[in-house]
């Protein structure tokens, strides 16, 4: 489904990603970015959601390259999450939603009941259908990610890419949310990538696990594998244990 | 007053009719009591009677102000509505990016080398310097190939500030005769619209509006972010472009008919939000109807408060304008 080959980019001279080559098949999984801050998981989540364009490299979608694939036809393949989203003023849940699918209107067409009908769904699914008349100021951190989340799903879409979908969550809510997305992935098929700086809840919640380090893939393996004192050690240099599969500071 | 319904709002086109028609009402209301109603006595009677003089006030001096009026509120509240969408901020008016302070620097400039007497030359330089400003604030802001909001802002705000400095010296070296003249257009007046004024100003404005039309579904999914457009598709850049350089050119030429007008296009865009709360292809046209019904207002009191002398109409903006504000806010829950 999704191809990037060398890859790069830059910021001001600055190299954020440095040859990235990276294959991800269709098919209902979850997989994690991971990796210290500033280690390019944000930018590469752009670069496909084609909000950044590579420096070098190419990036193919369904052997396509992005450049050459219509914005608004890659808009309905891809659902894109940043890690700071809201509405400049204020806006109910169900606008916010049924905008997600604005890919699929023409020109001068307006959403039709249908496209409200999918939005309702997309809130259901994401355990939110009673904020649907809320405005975005009212609700608490938790509600607006499932909100936000619920629009990228009213798309339709068979790539999720989400930036850092756990911060600013307490721990229930980041259980709840990755339940969520396990569902959602099993249910439509989709795929999710999503970015987390920390590495236990990107281990906790994929089924593949891409460690980033300055740029680059530092390692590209089942959770299980990178979950090790010496892995941890080598990617980001401090002493630690694993006590069931999480990784703790060493005392 | 605000739209408490918690239903879901479906088919928006269907839900805009009920607005436009009572909105469309209030402004033939508002405009049919304004040509009616001044320093001289018109009476639709006298005029229907044939009487020559009350024609020509009607025909050649009320109603060609009343339409320029609205068109000015109009123009100024859509291209305010269209700044705070683009730069995603509330506190965005149409006079941000130096708009304003490259016209009146234009103006001031020209009154200064005694050349406001020259019939029709002052709109003329206040229009090709309001373009030129906006333009010296894009090249400014422009990096990378991308334009920054916050760059924009900032660029904006120096570039007034220095048209400002370059205006208070223009005035100290003005002719004193001239002085009034170029201050009452510094305080917006829409004494002296030409029909001429009316047919460009339309002109303008329904262009504005059908670009604004044509890229309202992506002009609303700003609300978002930039990032958040892009990856749906939007090319934000083209976007802005064009959002901006339609803007500043029809407020360009707003300010260079009137003067300028403030409030209307800061003030307009946030009250047609607070009564609808929808998004920006909802309000785009309820703003040239509330625009262009508060500036006929708003000029019709500047008019008769203390007849046959007239007060700067851009202050009944504020003071008409700002009740009513401060009662929706406060209504809100």
């Amino acid at each position: 489904m999704l191809r990037i080959q060398n890859a790069s980019f830059a910021y001001d001279g600055a190299d954020a990603i440095r040859n990235v080559t990276l294959e991800v098949g269709g098919g209902g999984f979850l997989m994690a970015l991971a990796g210290p801050n500033g280690s390019g998981k944000s930018t590469l989540l752009k670069m496909i959601a084609r909000v950044l364009r590579p420096r070098s490299g190419e990036i193919f979608f369904d052997g396509q390259k992005l450049t050459d694939w219509p914005a608004k036809d890659y808009a309905r393949k891809i659902g894109y999450l940043p890690q700071e989203i809201d509405a400049t003023f204020p806006m109910r849940a169900i606008d916010v939603v049924v905008s997600g699918r604005a890919a699929y209107l023409g020109r001068f067409s307006w959403e039709t009941s249908s496209d409200y009908a999918k939005a309702e769904e997309a809130l259901a699914t994401c355990d939110a259908s009673h904020l649907a008349g809320r405005f975005l100021d009212e609700m608490s951190g938790g509600e607006r990610k499932r909100v936000f989340l619920a629009r990228v799903l009213a798309g339709a879409p068979r790539l999720i890419l989400l930036d850092e979908p756990f911060a600013a969550l307490d721990i229930a809510h980041v259980q709840q949310f990755a339940f969520l997305l396990r569902g959602i992935v099993d249910r439509t098929g989709s795929t999710v990538i999503f970015a987390a700086h920390d590495l236990n809840w990107a281990a906790a919640y994929s089924d593949r696990m891409i460690v980033m380090r300055r740029g680059e893939i530092a390692v590209d393996a089942v959770p299980a594998a990178v979950m090790r004192a010496e892995v941890v050690r080598d990617l980001f240099g401090f002493e630690a244990r694993v006590v069931d599969g999480w990784v703790v500071p060493r005392a | 007053m605000t739209d408490s319904s918690i239903q879901p709002s479906t088919h928006l086109p269907g839900r805009l009719w009920r607005p436009i028609f009572v909105m469309t009402a209030v402004l033939l209301v508002v405009v049919v009591i304004s040509i009616f109603i001044g320093a001289a006595d018109v009476s639709w009677r006298s005029v229907v009677a044939g009487d020559e003089t009350a024609r020509a006030v009607l025909l050649r001096i009320r109603l060609p102000r009343v339409i320029v009026a609205a068109l000015i509120g109009a123009t100024l509240a859509v291209s305010g509505l269209a700044f705070q969408t683009l730069l995603r901020n509330p506190l965005a008016d149409p006079f941000i990016l130096g708009v304003s302070g490259g016209a009146a620097c234009g103006a001031a400039i020209s009154t200064a080398l005694g050349l406001a007497r020259v019939p029709g030359l002052v709109p003329i330089v206040a229009f090709a310097s309001a373009c030129s400003a906006t333009a010296a604030v894009f090249l400014l802001a422009r990096r990378h190939g991308r334009t920054d909001t916050t760059r924009l802002l900032l660029s904006g705000l120096v570039l007034n500030a220095f048209f400002s400095a370059i205006i208070l010296i223009a005035f100290s070296l003005a002719p004193q005769s001239d002085l009034a003249a170029a201050l009452r257009w510094m305080m917006g007046t829409l004494a002296g619209a030409t029909w001429g004024d009316a047919v460009l100003l339309a002109v303008l404005l329904t262009m504005a509006v059908i670009v604004l039309v044509v890229t309202g579904n992506d002009l609303r999914m700003l609300a978002f972010g930039e990032d958040d457009a892009r990856a749906r598709g939007v090319d934000v850049e083209r976007l802005k472009l064009i959002g901006f350089a339609i803007a500043s050119v029809v407020t360009g030429a707003a300010v260079s008919v009137s003067g300028i007008i403030g409030f209307v296009g800061l003030l307009v865009p946030h009250l047609v939000r607070l009564i609808w709360r929808r998004d920006f292809r909802f309000l785009l046209p309820l703003c040239v109807l509330c625009g262009a019904a508060l500036l006929v207002l708003s000029d019709l009191v500047s008019r008769i408060a203390i007849a046959p002398a007239e007060l700067p109409v851009g202050a009944f903006t504020a003071l008409l304008g700002v009740p009513f504000f401060i009662s929706l806010l406060r209504s809100e829950r």
